[in-house]
Order: structure tokens, then C-alpha cells, then sequence
């Protein structure tokens, strides 16, 4: 057999946008200088700096602010957050996974039915969706009247102001974010692949494995993106359902503006914060351009 | 630097930018849910003057924007110690007394106080104290300050206010010390007694502690008298009681920046406020003590008689301005919850 | 090999494979052709597994496999999209099958390299399947499939996303593959250029019923029904009516008045009228008199030039039409021309009974 001449140039070779989608993006690039660079701009300036007495900051150039950061205490709550947001990353991938997968694989009609169901919640706002966890977990909550009412023994539970509460609220708060974009690769995905992989000899576990999950691994890594990072930042909701027993990162950072009047040991956190965003999108994307291919 | 600092202060009062300001207008930048709405509408209507109503919800927030340079603002309401650092810094305007003929109602108790000695740049709004609130129905035991609250049988039954000046204010007093001198040594000392009291916290919440207490989530609580005066008025079970050791009293008042563009609409809305009939409507509706005696007479007895609102005299003490300090405070803070 | 029993299958109200039939023999190429929607992808996802048959059962060696899934069937399919698996490289595709099955890997590792020498894609071996041409990644799907040695292999319009000439020389491949190694091919296509090149048997499908099916030849030379012999090869069909019987032969005779020798076998006893097809390329056009069974004049009422063949449209005296294709060979060759009269010669075998009455 001979082999035909190579494969004509991929697409996506045209890297020159010429002035019209540049007119396009100037909104775009607008907002994104508005509103990303130059508050990450001023945070890095302030992350640099002194303070004064009564949380002024003073232009004085300082690396005091970034040996703080790696202060063991520091550290140990990076650790903390991470941790909590890793495991929130898990639970929503295993639970938003099958969600995603279903929705995508589901007539037109229950396809658009079903992701109006994911989206409701976003049109309360998040502190009144957290407060209404908190009447279910309350001592004198639902689930406890429900398990009260079952006569399952040894209640009621300590549930409220738990490391469990904080997951659970911090799962609902961002499952969304992992649903929509595994959504939207496994919709994309070609049914025909999944027979393919069926064919030849693989199993559903294995077909799933082997096929479908990395066919729809730039969803999960989206949805990673989506929900990791914001998790490791959140405090709203270690406040209200863990009782703010346990500082996050965020709850540290926001102590830095509100509390302890230390704007630039606050920027030094957040500047830190910003590069772990950094990493971890590069790591996604590194990983997501080796399995996409 | 200087250069780049500018523009940053711009900046920065580009995105804090209150409203125009033209005449017949007052700018208020006052604290969240602490402003009756009808005590503005009732003012605009008298007088005509818009107000122009901008809230926070922490002195540091108030100190951060006006140090930012969002100088526009006519009326602030900061707590005593933050006054005591505005007014050191030049930051609020003298009281023209002439144009607060209202000032006489206000108790004598509450005139010459240590922010602000001659009553030059300030007018007390409402006063609270910090002190425990106790579901009597669950907890038996006589609690009369904060040792007694602190104890390993209440572990997981405590909620207090997520503020890291006061719980570390409250081993200072549990310990005897001054509860104003935040030094290392001292910090090192309470250092223990802190880290033994966050271990026995179910919740810290500033915002709304009564929510844990009435939802059944814990039994005692360290808050805001006001929040203990809602409880009350919820329940007569919650019983309020200032510590033995000591207990933090504030007043938060009223005061015009330096700044200012409309001192004289100020002043008639602070003169306003002070008039009896309009500070019963803030008691109305924020549970605090009000330091209005003429407004106090306008109370129901009911109101008088809640333990939270008008306590039985105690040890109360004002916070002073602590400066970097509460950096150290909150370091020791967050390392002792973090250990957890 | 496949014995299919009476497979139905619905899709709601609507029947796409009908109380089908059919035997596929081991070793054998063979063909379901069909005008598209007439149920052949159906039929190959039946056997597949990727559908269930609603009535009926499909045998594999002898097997029930009527209700396996897919996965439990040792047959492999190339399909049409060639469904390639993006985020694998070529070597992984082709091993997939194997990993699935968990062949060890170092006889799995001989197996495609085995595979891709077959297909001479040893070189392209490490690049991801967008890097390939059409005809590579075609392929890549054979190899895939093939690599599996299933007991059938179905390969569904595998070569219909090629271009002419590629197409061409895929579909020698392909036949010359499954005689070397002796594969069962259950092939599916529209183009019945395609299957007569490759197949041995032929099965038309028509509205999820099996037509006609037979060898390749007798399929072209004798259709059993006017959709088969107007599916394949545009025949002359024409409406006659039987007039006589002579031993052997028969005469017929056409609307307009021609009439024309048939051989009697094939039409019974009895009939009155028959539909006759006659394929264009059996009419022996010439200038002269031939010797032949029916023997009748008719004038070139158009002449279109087709490459290798010229195709004329012709009217008899008695004014029945017909169309006929004359080879383009040489100038020595008798040149027809638009108006010219001829003479035009059928063999009794070339005209063939589809249908009678
Ligand atoms: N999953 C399905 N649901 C409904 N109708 C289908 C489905 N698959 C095929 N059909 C219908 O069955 C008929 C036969 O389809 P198919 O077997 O794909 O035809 P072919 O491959 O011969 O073109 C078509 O009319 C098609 O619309
Ligand atoms: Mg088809």
C-alpha cells in the first residue's frame, strides 16, 4: 500500500488576527486590563510595601510581607485551604461527572430542562442559598427532624459549624461549575467513539475509562480550574457553616483588610493566592494538551 | 514613589467615587443595619436635604477609604477607639455646638469620654457593651464571667464574636491585665488562655451570633448587647450578663471629616438624630443602649427593662487605638485557631 | 458464519430491518447494497450488538448472540466516520482492541505492528489520528478492526469520505486483504460500482427487506426483480406481453410493436405479460446485419460521450426507446453518429426475465 502524501496543514494556523477582531476585542481587553491588571497591579505594588497605624499603606519597599507568608502558620493554613478545596474538587467531579454526562447524553427536550435545573440556584443569591443550608443542619434543622422523625437513635446530630458542613456547602456552592463544563465536552463527544470503544471488546467501566473520560478531560479540567481554585479563597462559607473555627486563606486575607489593617501583608497573600492560580492552570493545561492531543 | 502613589490613591477613589455632591445634600457613610431608613426619610421630608446613604460594615473599612482619599464624605460614624485615631490624625472637623442645640439630651455619662475628652469632634450615637448571653433553659450553672463560660463542659456550646481584638481582650481581663496595653509580654501571656478558649468554640460569628444561639446550635454566647437584646425580646430565657472581669463598652458616634463639602447639612442631621423622638425610633429598631436620656424616657418599660439594652452597672472599658498592634493580635489569633 | 433469522427492527411506528434472512458463509465478501435509508446500517448494527432485534435471532458460529452487547460479540466494525480515538496515537488505536481483551502486551505489540506493516502505516505509527489524510485514517480503522481477528468483520461505507481515485485503490485493497487472509466481510454501501468490484455475494436491500441476493454476476446479469435490475446498471426494462411459445423460446412483444425472442425457462407457464431487462451494454449495435436471436433497426436519436464508452440513445421503428453503451475503443472501430440508423442485436440470453404474470 502507498502511502499518501502528508496531511494538509492543521487548522488553526492562522495566529494573526488582523484589526477587525482586534476592534472585537477592545471591549474585551478593556474590562480585562480594567479589571484584572491593574487590581493585580496594585496588589503587587502594595504586596511590597510598609503600612502605617492605622492601615495606611506606606511606599516603602519591604520583603517583610512575603517572609510572613511563609511563616509556618501561613503555610499550614495554604495547606488547610488546599486541602479542603481539593477534596470539594473530588466530590464535584464524582458527582457532577455522572450529572454532566447524563444531561449531555439526554434527549434535546431533558437536555434543556435539566441544565435550567443545574442553574436555578444561581438565581438566588449565594449568602440566602447558604443560609437555607444552614436551616437544614441546624440542631433544630430539617435533617434532624427528618432523622428525629425516622427514630434513627443517637440524635440529633452536630451537624452545623462541622469541617463536614464546610464541604457540603462548599460542594453545592461550585457542583455547577463542574456540571457546565463537562457538560459541555461530553455533549461534543462523538457518540460514534463510545460504540468504537465497544466494539472492540471494552466494557462499560473500561469504555468510560478508557475513552469517554479522557475524551472529556478539557471539561474536567475546566471544571477544576472553576471550582479549585475559587474553594481554596473561599471564606463566606467557612464562616457561616464551619463557624469560622478554622481560618482559610481567605478568611486570613480578608482579616488583613478588615481586622488586622495590614493591606500589604493582605496583598502578599493574595499575590501568593494568584500564583497558585497560575500553576495550576498551567498544570491543567499541560496535562489537558497531552490527553487532547 | 510619590508619583506612583497618586495614582494609585486616584485610582482607587475612582472606584470608591460617591455620589455628586450639590446643595441640599449629605453624604452619610455610616455602619450596616445600624441606620434606621425612617430616620433618613424623615429628615429628607422636613428639611429637603437628600441623603445619600453609604454603609460599611468595619471601622477598618471606614479608616481604609477615607485614608484612600474618598474625601467626600459629610457625616461618618465610627466607634470610639477609631474616632480617637481620626481625630488624632486630623482626619475629623470640630462641631460647630452652636447648631447642635439637641446635644443637652444626651447623658452626661456619655459627654467628655476618653476618645474624644472635650466632646469636640464627636456625638455619641448608640453605646453597647460586649457580654454573655446565657439559653438558661439548657445552662443551670450560675455564669458570671469568662472563666465560666470557658469551661470544658461547654466545649462545642459557645459561640462568640469572630473579632480577634476582643477575644483576646477577654483573656487579658479573665488575667487582670489592662485590656488596652496589647504588648508582646502581655500578648504572650494570654497567649495560653486564648488557645484553650478556641479550642471549646462551636462558632465564631460577628455578624449575626444570635442565629446559633436561637437555631439550638449552642447554649452561650459572647456578643454585641444588641444581639442579646433581640434574643431577649425572642425569648426571656436568653439572659444577658456583663463578665465579672470586665467587659468592653462602645460607643459609636457621629462625627464630619475634615473633608467634608456639606458641614452645614451635617450638622442638621446629626442635630436631627439627637432629638428625642427620632433616637427612640434607632432603640426601636437596634436594641443598643441609647445614650439619649430624653429618648430613653420615650421608651416602652419593656424596652427599659431588657438586660442587654440597659445593663446593671458593670467594669466597663473603652478600647483604645492599638495602631500595628492589631496585626499581632490577629497573627496570634489566626495561629491559634489554625492549630486547632 | 451469521445466520440471521427473521430480524425486525422498529423504531417507533417505523420498520427498518423487515423479517429479514440472511446466511453470511465464512470466508465470503459480501455486500448489502441498498439506496440510502433502505436499513443496511441498521442491519450491520444488529450484528454489531449496537441494536437489538425486536423479533427474530442472529447466530454467530452457531451462537445465540441476538442480545449480546456489543463487547461479548467477536465481530468488528469499521465504521463510516471511521471513529477514530483523537487522544490516542495510531499504535495506541490499533492496540485498543487488544488492551480491551488484555492480550499480553508483547505478543499485543507484535499483533499491531503486524497490523500497521499490512497497512504500511509502520512510519506513522507515533502521530495522533488529525495528523493523517482521509485514506490514512481509513486505515488506521481497518488495521483496527482487523488487528482483533474477529470472526466478521462489518465495515459500514468504510470508503465513502474518499475521493474517486483513492476510493478506487482503497477498494482493491480491501478485497485483496480479505482473500489474503481470509476474513468474512459484511460490507455496506450505496454505490453499486463498489459492490460489484468487491463483493463475491451481493444482498439488495430495499425498505429493510432483502431484494435479491446472490453472486456478483448473477446479480448484474440476472435480476429477479425491476428494482434490483433498475438499481444496478440502469437496464432497459420494458413491459411486454407473452404471444407465443415455441418449445425454448418465447416471443414477446413491446408496446409499440417489437417483438422479441425469450428464453422460455424463465417465464411460467401461464404468464400473459412479463417485465423483460435488458442491460445497455448487451445490445450489439452495428452498421451491418448480425447474427443474432433478436435482430431490429433503430435510429441514434442522441450520442453522449462518456470517456471509455459512448452511451446512445436509441428509437426503434416501432418507437420503443432504449439506451445502449458501445465501447470508445479505437478510430478503426465503427463510429456512431445523431441520426445515423443501425442495427441492433440481443442474444437470447441477454434479455431476462424480472418479472411475469
Ligand atoms: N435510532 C433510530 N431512530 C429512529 N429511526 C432510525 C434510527 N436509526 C435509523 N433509523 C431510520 O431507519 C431507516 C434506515 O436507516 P439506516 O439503516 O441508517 O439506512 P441506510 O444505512 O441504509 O442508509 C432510516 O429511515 C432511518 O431514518
Ligand atoms: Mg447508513
Amino acid at each position: 500500500m502507498h502511502a499518501p502524501a502528508d496531511p494538509a496543514p492543521l487548522p488553526g494556523d492562522r495566529r494573526h488576527p488582523g484589526w477587525i477582531a482586534w476592534a472585537l476585542l477592545a471591549p474585551m481587553v478593556f474590562w480585562l486590563a480594567a479589571f484584572v491588571v491593574v487590581p493585580a497591579a496594585i496588589l503587587l505594588v502594595y504586596s511590597f510595601c510598609e503600612r502605617d497605624e492605622v492601615g495606611g499603606v506606606v511606599f516603602r519597599f519591604t520583603l517583610e510581607n512575603y517572609q510572613r507568608v511563609f511563616d509556618p502558620v501561613y503555610l499550614r493554613i495554604f495547606a488547610r485551604s488546599i486541602g479542603y478545596a481539593a477534596l470539594t474538587t473530588a466530590i464535584c467531579v464524582v458527582v457532577g461527572y455522572p450529572v454532566a454526562y447524563t444531561i449531555a447524553r439526554a434527549s434535546e427536550v431533558w437536555r434543556h430542562r435539566l441544565l435550567l435545573l443545574v442553574m436555578v440556584p444561581f438565581w438566588t443569591s449565594f449568602l440566602i442559598r447558604t443560609y437555607a443550608w444552614i436551616t437544614i443542619l441546624k440542631q433544630e434543622g430539617l435533617l434532624n427532624g427528618f432523622l428525629q422523625a425516622m427514630h434513627a437513635g443517637g440524635g440529633p446530630f452536630n451537624l452545623l459549624y462541622t469541617p463536614a458542613a464546610v464541604v457540603i456547602g462548599l460542594v453545592y456552592a461550585y457542583l455547577p461549575f463542574m456540571i457546565l463544563p463537562i457538560y459541555g465536552s461530553a455533549e461534543k463527544l462523538d457518540n460514534s467513539l463510545i460504540e468504537a470503544a465497544y466494539d472492540l471488546g471494552a466494557g462499560p467501566v473500561r469504555a468510560f475509562s478508557a475513552v469517554i473520560v479522557p475524551l472529556t478531560m478539557p471539561g474536567i479540567a475546566a471544571g477544576t480550574l472553576l471550582v479549585f481554585v475559587p474553594a481554596i479563597g473561599m471564606f463566606a462559607i467557612t464562616d457561616l457553616m464551619g463557624g469560622a473555627k478554622v481560618p482559610m486563606i481567605g478568611n486570613v486575607i480578608q482579616n488583613q483588610f478588615l481586622q488586622a489593617r495590614n493591606w500589604p501583608f493582605g496583598a502578599a497573600l493574595g499575590v501568593v493566592f494568584m500564583l497558585m492560580f497560575v500553576v495550576t492552570y498551567g498544570l491543567l493545561q499541560r496535562r489537558g494538551a497531552r490527553l487532547a492531543g | 514613589m510619590k508619583k506612583l502613589h497618586s495614582l494609585l490613591l486616584s485610582l482607587a477613589t475612582l472606584v470608591a467615587l460617591p455620589a455628586v455632591h450639590a446643595a441640599g445634600e449629605v453624604n452619610l457613610f455610616g455602619w450596616s443595619e445600624y441606620v434606621p431608613q425612617e430616620v433618613l426619610d424623615g429628615f429628607t421630608k422636613e428639611t429637603g436635604i437628600k441623603v445619600n446613604f453609604e454603609t460599611y460594615a468595619s471601622n477598618e473599612e471606614l479608616l481604609s477609604k477615607l485614608v484612600a482619599g474618598a474625601g467626600a464624605y459629610d457625616i461618618v460614624q465610627p466607634s470610639d477607639y477609631t474616632a480617637e485615631v481620626m481625630i488624632r490624625r486630623k482626619m475629623l472637623a470640630p462641631l460647630d455646638r452652636q447648631k447642635l442645640t439637641n446635644l443637652k439630651n444626651i447623658g452626661p455619662q456619655y459627654r467628655g469620654m476618653v476618645h474624644d475628652p472635650e466632646d469636640k469632634y464627636t456625638v455619641p450615637y448608640m453605646t453597647g457593651t460586649v457580654g454573655i448571653v446565657v439559653n438558661t433553659a439548657v445552662v443551670k450553672d450560675p455564669i458570671k464571667g469568662y472563666r465560666d463560660v470557658f469551661q470544658p463542659k461547654h466545649r462545642d456550646r459557645l459561640v462568640v464574636l469572630n473579632d480577634n481584638r476582643e477575644i483576646v481582650t477577654w483573656a487579658f481581663y479573665a488575667l487582670g491585665l489592662p485590656a488596652n496595653e496589647v504588648t508582646a509580654a502581655n500578648l504572650a501571656k494570654a497567649r495560653p488562655v486564648v488557645a484553650s478558649w478556641i479550642k471549646l468554640v462551636k462558632v465564631f460569628d460577628s455578624d449575626s451570633p444570635k442565629t446559633a444561639l436561637l437555631n439550638g446550635d449552642v447554649d452561650i454566647g459572647i456578643v454585641w448587647s444588641g444581639e442579646a437584646a433581640i434574643l431577649w425580646n425572642e425569648d426571656k430565657k436568653f439572659q444577658y450578663v456583663l463578665p465579672a472581669e470586665g467587659a468592653h463598652q462602645f460607643v459609636d458616634v457621629l462625627a464630619i471629616p475634615t473633608t467634608a463639602k456639606h458641614k452645614d447639612e451635617a450638622h442638621q442631621l446629626i442635630n436631627y438624630i439627637l432629638r428625642p423622638e427620632v433616637a427612640k425610633l434607632v432603640s426601636d429598631k437596634f436594641p443598643y443602649t441609647n445614650p439619649n436620656l430624653a429618648a430613653r424616657r420615650l421608651l416602652s418599660p419593656e424596652q427599659l427593662a431588657n438586660p442587654a439594652s440597659y445593663p446593671q452597672a458593670g467594669n466597663l472599658q473603652p478600647f483604645r487605638d492599638i495602631g500595628k498592634a492589631a496585626a499581632d493580635i490577629d497573627q496570634l489569633v489566626t495561629d491559634l485557631k489554625s492549630a486547632n | 458464519m451469521i445466520e440471521i433469522r427473521g430480524v425486525t427492527k422498529r423504531f417507533g411506528s417505523f420498520t427498518a430491518v423487515d423479517n429479514l434472512s440472511l446466511s453470511v458463509r465464512a470466508g465470503e465478501f459480501l455486500t448489502l447494497l441498498g439506496p440510502s435509508g433502505c436499513g443496511k446500517t441498521t442491519l450491520l448494527r444488529l450484528l454489531a450488538g449496537f441494536e437489538m432485534p425486536d423479533e427474530g435471532v442472529i447466530l454467530l458460529d452457531g451462537q445465540d448472540v441476538s442480545h449480546l452487547p456489543p463487547y461479548r460479540r467477536s465481530v468488528n466494525q469499521v465504521f463510516q466516520s471511521y471513529a477514530l480515538f483523537p487522544h490516542l496515537s495510531v499504535r495506541d488505536n490499533v492496540g485498543f482492541g487488544l488492551r480491551m481483551q488484555n492480550v499480553p502486551a508483547p505478543e499485543a505489540a507484535a499483533r499491531v505492528a503486524e497490523a500497521l506493516e499490512m497497512v504500511s502505516l509502520r512510519e506513522q505509527a507515533d502521530r495522533l489520528p488529525h495528523q493523517l489524510s482521509g485514506g490514512q485514517r481509513q486505515r488506521v480503522a481497518l488495521a483496527r478492526a482487523i488487528v482483533c481477528r474477529p470472526k466478521v468483520l462489518l465495515l459500514d461505507e468504510p470508503l465513502s469520505a474518499l475521493d474517486a481515485k483513492l476510493r478506487h485503490n482503497m477498494q482493491l485493497e480491501l478485497k485483496h486483504l480479505q482473500r489474503r487472509l481470509g476474513l468474512t466481510f459484511v460490507f455496506v454501501t450505496h454505490d453499486q460500482e463498489e459492490a460489484l468490484t468487491m463483493s463475491d455475494r451481493i444482498a439488495i436491500i430495499h425498505r429493510g427487506r432483502i431484494e435479491q441476493l446472490g453472486a456478483a454476476g448473477e446479480i448484474y446479469h440476472r435480476p429477479r426483480t425491476p428494482f434490483a435490475a433498475d438499481f444496478i446498471g440502469q437496464a432497459n426494462l420494458l413491459q411486454v406481453a407473452v404471444v407465443g411459445r415455441n418449445g425454448t423460446t418465447a416471443r414477446v412483444r413491446v408496446g409499440g410493436g417489437l417483438e422479441l425472442t425469450v428464453a422460455s425457462a424463465e417465464l411460467p407457464a401461464g404468464a400473459r405479460t412479463a417485465l423483460v431487462s435488458i442491460r445497455p451494454e448487451k445490445i450489439c449495435i452495428s452498421k451491418q446485419r448480425l447474427d443474432t436471436e433478436n435482430l431490429f433497426e433503430a435510429t441514434i436519436e442522441e450520442e453522449i460521450f462518456q470517456g471509455a464508452t459512448d452511451q446512445l440513445r436509441l428509437v426503434t421503428t416501432q418507437g420503443t426507446r432504449l439506451h445502449a453503451l458501445v465501447a470508445n475503443e479505437s478510430a478503426m472501430q465503427e463510429a456512431f453518429h445523431e441520426g445515423d440508423r443501425v442495427y441492433c442485436g440481443l442474444h437470447l440470453d441477454d434479455l431476462v426475465i424480472v418479472q411475469a404474470e
